[in-house]
């Protein structure tokens, strides 16, 4: 063979190689997105409930009251109905509450937003009168909060207070175990 | 080139389409065959921006899903339907003294506490409350309330969170706590 013949020579590309590579790339996230990484929020319950024979001192804590101002409407996806059942898993059919709006309570004002709550528990944070002494460091620390969900909440509106109380800083929040159903 | 020739030329056997067929395969199963996703009911959580990542969850963690009409399931099986058992949280109260008997059995994080001046020994596996968005919270606040009875005693409750409203497309990375 000549060195013009050699040179003329067609170069052939093996794209199996890459076909592969971008294959496995598709799989890997198209299936990474079913899996969607959960998070949680840790509340610890009293170890000490029930009877006992020690006196438990009263702890401060800052009460934040949800209450219901509009139920909201259940809105089911088309094709499926309250009371029916999906056909694969069995399970009841999911709905999505629209315009379900709560208000917010610390101590007497009401709030009717997130932001509104958000900004009161930041007041109340920076305020002195908040630093109860801490019996564990002796110093003092910024008072707990007790979120106390009335009937007809929601997870989502604990989860959203909860949300606020943290962005404010407070780091001890106790949850109201719910004063029953609508 | 005769045809002894041709009979005798050496064949090569290209593995390499195999080889990734193969992986292509164990890629897809082994995200999509995930054991521990078993408990997991499928439920819209609600996001969180202050949050804590559940990326090491602990080993033998108790997952307790709360449905949107309150039922509890406990892997893959209801335990508890408020149409059937109304106010009635028998049903529940059972369910966590089976886990924590369990739990106990497996001697995992076994730890004794005087509760009511008597020895008492306390679950240090948290539980983990999984529930929809849109599930009213008294249904949640009673697992909370029969977790701290002093019989079943399970002090540490983790209550499921989302990096994402599947709802909404919300999302928000930026201040997740670990």
């Amino acid at each position: 063979m000549s060195l013009l013949e050699e040179v003329q020579e067609e170069v052939k590309w093996d794209m199996t190689p890459m076909i592969d590579t971008v294959f496995l790339m598709i799989i890997f996230f198209v299936c990474i997105d079913f899996k969607v990484l959960e998070s949680k929020l840790q509340a610890y319950l009293p170890k000490e409930s029930g009877t006992r024979a020690a006196i438990a001192e009263p702890r401060e804590q800052l009460p934040v009251r949800i209450y219901v101002e509009s139920p909201g409407v259940p809105e089911y996806q088309s094709g499926t109905a309250a009371g029916l059942v999906q056909e694969g898993t069995k399970r009841p059919n999911r709905f999505v509450l629209k315009d379900h709006r709560v208000r917010w309570e610390v101590g007497p004002k009401p709030l009717y937003s997130v932001q509104e709550l958000t900004a009161e528990l930041k007041r109340i944070a920076l305020d002195p009168s908040s630093q109860v002494p801490d019996q564990g460091t002796g110093g003092r620390k910024l008072l707990g909060c007790v979120i106390e969900a009335h009937p007809g909440t929601y997870y989502d509106d604990v989860a959203k207070t909860a949300d606020a109380c943290n962005e404010a800083g407070f780091r001890e929040i106790s949850f109201g175990s719910g004063l029953g159903g609508k | 080139m005769d045809m002894m020739k041709v009979a005798q030329q050496h064949v090569a056997i290209d593995m390499t389409p195999m080889i990734d067929c193969v992986f292509l395969l164990m890629i897809f199963f082994v995200l999509i065959i995930d054991l521990s996703q078993q408990n997991l009911e499928d439920l819209v959580l609600p996001r969180a921006v202050y949050r804590v990542l559940d990326d090491q969850p602990p080993k033998n963690r108790p997952v307790v899903n709360v449905l949107q009409n309150g039922s509890v399931v406990y892997r893959q099986r209801v335990v508890y339907d408020p149409a059937v058992h109304g106010k009635d949280y028998r049903p529940i109260k059972e369910l966590l003294l089976a886990i924590r008997r369990e739990g106990l059995a497996n001697k995992a994080g076994r730890e004794n506490k005087l509760v009511g001046g008597r020895p008492v020994p306390l679950m240090d596996v948290p539980i983990l409350i999984r529930a929809d968005k849109w599930t009213e919270w008294h249904y949640v606040g009673e697992i909370m309330k029969q977790c701290c009875q002093p019989d079943i005693a399970f002090w540490q409750v983790e209550l499921a969170l989302s990096e994402v409203d599947k709802e909404a497309g919300e999302k928000d990375r930026n201040r997740t706590r670990r």
